[in-house]
């Protein structure tokens, strides 16, 4: 079965809502900023809900942020 | 390095600190009079009472230092943000499994060395020995997970 993984662009964008800290988008969404650094690096896949609101706080549907694409170590 | 990590590390320093009063105390009645109920069943609750306490105690001391340190560094009086979310709940989860993995295992060495012929104070001294080192390999495990990301 060919493997896929999550992928996200919150680091661009972060950078283009006046370039918003990670500990900005942490206070935000209401978790720390080891897990935001964690999500952005990919090393860990957020919940739906907090998907969800990290979307919200960008003011863009879901997959604008996450996007589920083929692995490529593969 | 996040408030949790911080209070799971502080956890782990006062686990090792207890297991090596353990070990001093039980390897000192080893070569003394060899293990007395009395001592081992005194020993045994002082290590589960401290086991308690010390961890609250630290806990609370954590929280005062790592409040007093962001004072300093902020030059705010806020209060520091010690939330646990949810990659949070999710790391202390795989420690807890990763723990109690440890301690069947112990467990069942324990009861191997009943049914080879032990006495029951070996059992129970190896019973406690396993459960603060299940608590130390959970607490490894979390840390591990922290610096790794997940």
């Amino acid at each position: 079965m060919e493997k896929f993984q999550i992928r996200n662009n919150i680091r661009k964008l972060r950078f283009h809502h006046d370039e918003m800290t990670q500990e900005q988008l942490a206070v935000k969404v209401g978790v720390t900023r080891q897990t935001i650094i964690a999500i952005e690096g990919g090393k860990y896949s957020p919940s739906l809900e907090l998907a969800f609101r990290i979307a919200h706080v960008f003011g863009i549907p879901l997959q604008d942020v996450f996007s589920y694409e083929p692995d490529e170590n593969q | 390095m996040s408030y949790q990590e911080k209070s799971v590390t502080v956890s782990l320093m006062s686990s090792l600190l207890i297991l090596g009063y353990f070990l001093a105390n039980i390897i000192q009645m080893v070569q003394g009079d060899g293990l007395v109920s009395t001592g081992v069943f005194r020993l045994a609750g002082i290590v589960i009472a401290a086991g308690i306490i010390v961890n609250i105690a630290a806990n609370i001391l954590t929280n005062i230092v790592l409040s007093i340190v962001h004072a300093i560094r902020t030059g705010k009086e806020e209060e520091e943000r010690f939330i646990e979310d949810e990659r949070d709940k999710l790391i202390e989860l795989k420690g807890v499994k990763f723990s109690y993995i440890v301690f069947s295992v112990g467990v069942l060495i324990s009861m191997i060395s009943f049914v080879i012929g032990q006495p029951p104070l070996v059992m129970f001294s190896l019973i406690i020995f396993f459960a603060i080192v299940a608590e130390i390999i959970g607490d490894i495990v979390q840390i591990a997970l922290y610096r790794r990301g997940f």
